[in-house]
């Protein structure tokens, strides 16, 4: 098979998953809840202020940055095993196309994850208007930094759901779904609870260095931890932001880490997945 | 746990004080040169004592020193413009007045020589309705008891680091001086005392500066009604005893390690009235002792108070806290603070029986910031959903309790609040790209939904 026929195959599995993730009532619904959630961010941003516009941006956008990290996750995760653990007859006349079970995973991903930013993009559109329409605003620097956060979180929890769901085949869906619910939980509360309570046990050298790496590691808090630095500066965590570049050796560096975190989470998950699929028994 | 709680203090007060310690005033500078002298030099020198010497608007270039007691006063605004080489104006004679002249240091001199604008070495000096620019010192009042410094602008060298030049007004060793109705900007510390007691310092304003107020060893001091901001702190208050002050605004310093005020090693400090707001910390407070703060407005923090358990017997009494991200972070592990009949935005207690008190204490601590306060790598959870499970987990399970600090009596209602001054902001044209891009991306989503829709028809 040459290498344009795969491409056509890939964006041909991308569109059918789009069109099918846009007649779905979730990715309706997600659109719909996602707006609502976001201008509520950001007309109590401004109702909160007292209408004065006290509240900066930063801290709008710093409620913004919590609704992408609790919010994103767990949509993309819950749609996208919902999505990619499709029921067994499907995935037979499906897998046994002519085309390579990477392809087609990769090309549904694909597709998923166009239905899903376009379905944030108008979120984030929605809310925007509201931010800026009222009294004046710092650039719109950061309101960019949260949407890439939420694109780039999209794609890590996407992968991770295809991880999931090939993991799942030959067993009832609900098994995925409660797996990718521990999963978010895992990442959002669960992961930076143990690390802060491992740090409370240990010397405050080595509890620095768990924490800061804790925050690297996790995807979620690597993309929380990223953009508040680029939305807030070094004011974003105080003095916690001087260890962090302190540990990681420069901003330059600390963004290389961060960056190099995230990456390895957009692509390990999608090989693993892939790996799993090829080797599974359809 | 030690390094981590120095780490967060070192920041702001050690690396302060470190410099600071050693600020000894160099050489006085005597009479100039010929070659750099300014042409008033010999009109002054045969004034007689007490004469009102008038210059006319113009630009005088050469330095200038002021050996008699004469009251000069600059007439259309002439200009003073140093030779560079020292300060531009030198009083080295008792009550000498200066009013209404531009001096302008063309950013040259040196700091071990306390290069100044307007240097004064010798009592009850005044300095007034004076514009004081590219000098490394702005006035520097070094053993001058008595003097004055009013409605003087000060913009220092643009583009040098706080270590490279001086204060905007720099007190050094001066029983007594008053400070009134200046502005600064661009110095290292706005007003620099050291030494110095039973000032007063009002109505003046410091922007952009390392420190707007900095006293160092300066017992029994007072200041008003001045305003401090773009700061990394507001004020920084150490090594003083007996300070009072009132209605002051604390304003925007909002750098990773910002303070709006500072106190290090300062006892019996009165705090009255004062609005402390959008600031990255409120008020910190280390190694100090009974001091009080009443009736301020700590607004807009992302940490209202951060104290250190090397104070004793501080008092919160009657204060507004309103919209900070987090009340209290407390470093180390045992206070004495008393809290008592504050406002806390925050609280949601009610007030059944109406007396104005909320029916329950309100309880500042909580685990995660007892821990921030102790780990500062811990701000980096911060913001995230672990430090509320947190604190709800402490709610649930009162175990958990590290250590208490709680509002016994807080105030169910809020005081009469004043607006908070709104920070200096982009406008226009980040309003437009701001709605082009928002109206773009609902474009873009909406277009992509439309497609897959489409051919759904098909």
């Amino acid at each position: 098979m040459t290498a344009v026929s795969t491409i056509h195959a890939i964006a041909l599995c991308a569109r059918q998953e789009l069109v099918l993730a846009y007649r779905s009532r979730w990715t309706q619904t997600f659109a719909v809840a996602f707006a609502v959630l976001a201008l509520a961010v950001a007309v109590s941003g401004y109702v909160l202020s007292g209408g004065s516009g006290v509240q900066d941006f930063s801290r709008t956008a710093a409620s913004l940055v919590q609704l992408v990290i609790l919010l994103v996750p767990l949509t993309a995760l819950l749609l996208g095993v919902l999505t990619l653990a499709s029921d067994r007859g499907n995935a037979e006349l499906l897998f046994s196309q002519p085309v390579s079970r990477a392809a087609i995973l990769l090309g549904r991903v694909l597709g998923l994850y166009q239905a899903l930013i376009s379905a944030q993009a108008i979120g984030f559109g929605a809310a925007g208007l509201v931010i800026y329409s009222q009294a004046g605003e710092d650039g719109v620097t950061g309101f960019l930094v949260v949407i890439a956060a939420a694109f780039v979180l999209t794609g890590v929890c996407l992968g991770l759901a295809a991880v999931i769901a090939a993991g799942n085949i030959g067993r009832r869906r609900s098994r995925a779904l409660a797996v990718a619910l521990v999963v978010w939980l895992v990442l959002v509360v669960l992961a930076d609870l143990a690390a802060l309570g491992a740090a409370s046990l240990l010397r405050s050298g080595a509890a620095s260095r768990l924490l800061i790496t804790a925050a690297i590691v996790n995807p979620v808090g690597a993309v929380r931890t990223a953009a508040l630095l680029l939305i807030d500066g070094t004011a974003a965590f105080g003095s916690a932001s001087l260890a962090l570049l302190r540990f990681s050796g420069g901003p330059l560096r600390a963004g290389l880490l961060l960056a190099a975190s995230l990456v390895l989470w957009l692509v390990l998950p999608f090989w693993a997945a892939s790996r799993r699929l090829s080797r599974a028994d359809i | 746990m030690r390094v981590a709680a120095f780490l967060a203090g070192m920041l702001v007060a050690a690396s302060a004080a470190a410099q600071d310690h050693a600020v000894t005033p160099g050489n006085l500078e005597g009479r100039p040169g010929a070659e750099s002298a300014s042409p008033l030099q010999a009109r002054l020198d045969a004034a007689p004592r007490g004469a009102r010497v008038l210059v006319d608007a113009g630009t005088y270039r050469g330095d200038l020193v002021i050996e008699r007691p004469v009251h000069l006063v600059g007439v259309g605004r002439p200009v003073l413009e140093g030779s560079g080489s020292g300060s531009v104006v030198r009083i080295r004679a008792a009550d000498v007045t200066i009013e209404g002249f531009d001096v302008d240091g063309l950013g040259h001199g040196d700091l071990g020589r306390d290069t100044s604008g307007i240097h004064v070495a010798a009592p009850r000096a005044t300095v007034k309705d004076c514009r004081v620019k590219r000098a490394l010192f702005g006035v520097y009042l070094r053993e001058a008891p008595g003097s004055t410094v009013q409605g003087t602008v000060i913009e220092g060298v643009p583009g040098l680091e706080p270590g490279e030049k001086g204060s905007g007004i720099h007190v050094w060793n001066t029983d007594g001086f008053t400070l009134t109705d200046n502005r600064i900007y661009e110095a290292r510390d706005g007003l620099y005392i050291q030494s110095s007691p039973h000032g007063f310092v009002a109505r003046n304003v410091a922007s952009h500066v390392r420190y707007g107020l900095h006293y160092m060893f300066s017992d029994d001091n007072v200041f008003e009604d001045n305003r401090f901001e773009y700061a990394a702190a507001g004020s920084a208050i150490m090594y003083s005893n007996r300070i009072r002050f009132r209605r002051n605004q604390f304003l925007h310093n909002r750098g990773f390690a910002s303070v709006g005020l500072l106190f290090k090693a300062c006892d019996d400090v009165v705090a009255e009235d004062n609005l402390i707001a959008d600031n990255a910390r409120g008020i910190f407070l280390e190694g100090s002792n009974r001091d009080v703060f009443r009736r301020n407005i700590i607004a807009e923090s992302d940490v209202a108070i951060v104290l250190y358990d090397s104070c004793a017997r501080i008092r919160f009494e009657g204060n507004s806290f309103v919209a900070n991200l987090s009340p209290l972070m407390l470093v180390g592990r045992r206070t004495d603070t008393v809290v008592a009949g504050n406002y806390w935005s925050e609280n949601r207690e009610l007030d059944l029986d109406g007396d104005g008190f909320a029916d329950r204490p309100y309880r500042l601590s909580s685990v995660f910031d007892h821990m921030r306060g102790n780990l500062t790598a811990a701000d980096l959870f911060a913001q995230g959903l672990a430090a509320t499970a947190l604190g709800a987990a402490e709610t649930a399970f009162p175990v958990l309790t590290a250590i208490t600090v709680e509002d016994s009596r807080p105030l169910a209602r809020p005081p009469a609040l004043p607006l908070v001054p709104r920070p200096e902001r982009q406008t226009r044209s980040a309003r437009l790209a701001g709605l082009a891009l928002s109206l773009g991306l609902v474009a873009v989503g909406g277009a992509a939904a439309a497609a897959a829709r489409g051919s759904r028809r098909r």
